[in-house]
């Protein structure tokens, strides 16, 4: 993806965002609404915590079981009538699944949105052999028409305005110029989809769900698209990694209500689709992908990260994501939980220090992923790995031992005091970097507190 | 009580008046307080950079500074570097007298509202103050209820400020919202870090309160310097200075 490819670490492409205030305050706003709805929806929720709580558990029962669920989910999807497949990275992932479009001579595929089809590049390699691919979530689509990667893993075009978006659709799919009307623009959008849909040869989803007793698969979307998807064509392949997995039905219900309540305060997905299998005379696949997942599960605060069910409540309340925008994440999903999982794919090592560790995301998070502590362990991972950025490697040996030495602290603090107090300013500001090019410095006392002890208290 | 007295290095050196208050007002409330040497900082600002062996000496210094020191409670009025330090001990050391120190630490609004908990304040502070909820004593210390939790709400900061007479206590809008200060976070991604702040600082004098009162001098020296650049008409004060005019 080319966002990934960068060298721009996160504080510069922040830098660059911030630069138009109202811009950042529309989307800080835009976003905090969603929390703000979120919370709603969780207060009505007497027992909220502990629908919290029980999501955890069950995701970590999974996890901690994998090999099992997995083995029983594969037995029976097969009963079912399921093609199973196995991948374990993302080429491999997009080989099965060109095999099996190229099987069926598939020329035009609909999607439905995937985060994971993004992990793997998906879309690029399927054009490149010729397959048409159509996202059709409406907001994957708009990003898709504009040639962008998702910014938001649940409202995929939320950095983009109504008026940007009619602009797009004038110039694609032949809307009014100048019309902007969110009713009239999703009428278009919806008329254009609808014909892609007929005209598809198959469909393709990513999986909010798989249910080992069960066998089945459960895809949750607004818009229905995916069951369009699912429903017209006979092919149909589904993509998921091995974290969906989830043990029966009754762990289901418990996630499908903290899901969307926690992503944008809906009670629940309008369309929550259970498949438990083809169609007659259909085939219907669902291709199983680790791509690093089993290595993530090795490490036990980094496993914790597999119990996120993508519900995108991290971002919405993230102060730094609201102020920053998804492409600053230098990864393919942004805020909070993008740093857990992406880090290591990060070449600028930057995205671990784009968050205050504030532990908003922890709180808000339905399955108590620790999203903080993970992200602090990330930069332990990164410093150990020698990757530190913004000149860490550099000062920070120095600053531990400043730090350490009370005689060289207070040396340096009373120069520092006497400068603040005595010197202009304008003089300082240049010395004090990123403080004092926003903030005045801070009023500086005569002494510290130690000497301002031994000579009142001092017995 | 006999308290020893944790004052990180950003108050010892820039903030002295929050700790002069603090002291004042422990010995106010008949406490004997006491400064333990050789105290400089928690080791926040390279742990929380992930630099971990760059932080050891520091930290072993402070843990130090208070093994064997006799004393029924090691109090901070500074939340995030309260944290860190119980964190960063546990990280280093595993002897029964690091644990004897990690189990004396309280933070100064945890050690009025449980620990010793004071009555009443008796002198009036007529002004309206906006709290300012910083993270760390929030989330990691449970100060008060985060607005992302639907558990029952409590603010221990809130429960000591309705004790003097006079107060009013308002929230600035989001309520709890980080400020931006973050440590490095504030040196390593500026242009984020003045913008969370400057609408913190908007949010708190949208209040209409006189001051902005809070548990964390860190977070409160970066709200101020943003207060200063903008003139805003709000002032910063640390919850310490606030209840030692009180009594």
């Amino acid at each position: 993806m080319s966002q990934a490819q960068t060298s721009v670490g996160h504080a510069e492409k922040a830098d660059i965002f911030c630069k138009d205030e109202a811009r950042v305050d529309w989307h800080s706003k835009a976003l905090w609404l969603l929390r703000q709805k979120r919370d709603r929806a969780a207060a009505a929720v007497p027992e909220w915590e502990e629908l919290r709580t029980l999501g955890s558990e069950i995701k970590l029962h999974t996890l901690t079981h994998l090999p099992q669920y997995l083995e029983q989910f594969e037995a029976n999807c097969q009963k079912n009538g399921i093609i199973v497949h196995w991948a374990k990275d993302g080429d491999e992932h997009n080989r099965i699944v060109h095999e099996i479009l190229s099987k069926h001579q598939v020329k035009k595929l609909v999607k439905s949105k995937s985060m994971l089809t993004e992990e793997c590049h998906l879309n690029p390699y399927l054009e490149s052999k010729g397959i048409e691919v159509i996202d059709t979530d409406l907001g994957e689509r708009i990003i898709q028409l504009n040639k962008q990667p998702p910014s938001h893993i649940v409202v995929p075009a939320i950095h983009l305005k109504k008026e940007e978006v009619g602009e797009l659709f004038h110039e694609k799919i032949g809307t009014e110029k100048g019309a902007s009307d969110p009713t009239y623009l999703t009428r278009a959008a919806r008329a254009h989809l609808r014909e892609q849909f007929l005209t598809a040869d198959a469909g393709m989803t990513g999986v909010n769900m798989a249910i080992a007793e069960e066998g089945a698969i459960v895809v949750c979307t607004n818009e229905g698209n995916a069951d369009m998807g699912c429903n017209l064509p006979k092919l149909t392949l589904h993509s998921m990694g091995i974290d969906k997995l989830i043990p029966n039905k009754e762990a289901a219900s418990v996630l499908l209500r903290t899901l969307a309540r926690n992503a944008i305060g809906q009670l629940i997905t309008t369309y929550s689709s259970f498949y438990h299998g083809p169609k007659p005379g259909g085939e219907m696949h669902v291709i199983i992908v680790d791509n690093g997942r089993s290595e993530m599960l090795k490490d036990k605060l980094l496993a914790e990260s597999l119990k996120c069910i993508r519900c995108g409540g991290c971002m919405n309340t993230c102060p730094v994501y609201r102020r920053s925008g998804g492409y600053s994440y230098n990864y393919f999903i942004p805020g909070p939980i993008g740093i857990a999982v992406g880090s290591k794919h990060d070449d600028t090592n930057t995205i671990p220090w784009a968050c205050t560790l504030c532990g908003s995301c922890t709180y808000v998070c339905p399955t108590k992923v620790p999203l903080h502590n993970i992200i602090a362990y990330q930069r332990r991972l990164k410093a150990e790995a020698g990757k530190l950025p913004y000149g860490k490697a550099g000062y920070m040996p120095m600053v531990g031992k400043l730090m350490s030495s009370p005689t060289l602290l207070n040396c340096a603090m009373s120069v520092a005091r006497f400068s603040l107090r005595y010197l202009p300013g304008s003089m300082l500001k240049p010395f004090a970097g990123a403080w004092g090019k926003y903030r005045e410095l801070p009023k500086a006392p005569a002494s510290s507190f130690e000497a301002w002890y031994k000579k009142n208290r001092s017995k | 009580m006999k308290i020893a007295l944790f004052i990180p290095c950003l108050v010892n050196q820039l903030l002295p008046q929050v700790a002069i208050a603090t002291t004042e007002l422990l010995e106010k409330l008949g406490h004997d307080v006491i400064l333990p040497e050789g105290q400089t900082c928690c080791g926040q600002p390279m742990t929380n950079s992930g630099c971990f062996n760059e932080a050891r000496s520091t930290v072993m210094k402070l843990l130090n500074a208070f093994k064997g020191v006799e004393c029924d409670a090691i109090v901070c009025p500074a939340a995030s570097c309260l944290v860190a330090a119980k964190e960063n001990f546990h990280e280093y050391d595993n002897s029964p007298e690091a644990k004897a120190v990690i189990d004396k630490l309280y933070e100064l609004t945890e050690f009025l509202h449980d620990v010793a908990p004071v009555d009443s304040f008796p002198r009036a502070f007529p002004h309206k103050v906006s709290l300012q909820l910083s993270c760390h004593g929030l989330r990691m210390l449970e100060l008060a209820n985060a607005s992302e939790s639907m558990k029952p709400g409590f603010n221990k900061m809130a429960a000591l400020l309705e004790k003097v007479p006079g107060v009013e206590i308002l929230y600035p809008e989001p309520r709890d919202e980080c400020c931006g200060f973050g440590g490095t976070f504030a040196m390593d991604e500026g242009a984020v870090s003045a913008k969370m702040g400057n609408d913190k600082a908007q949010a708190h004098a949208n209040t209409g309160a006189e001051y902005i009162v809070g548990f964390d001098p860190s977070c409160l020296m970066h709200l101020d310097g943003l207060i200063r650049r903008r003139q805003l008409p709000i002032e910063i004060r640390h919850l310490a200075q606030i209840l030692n005019d009180a009594i």
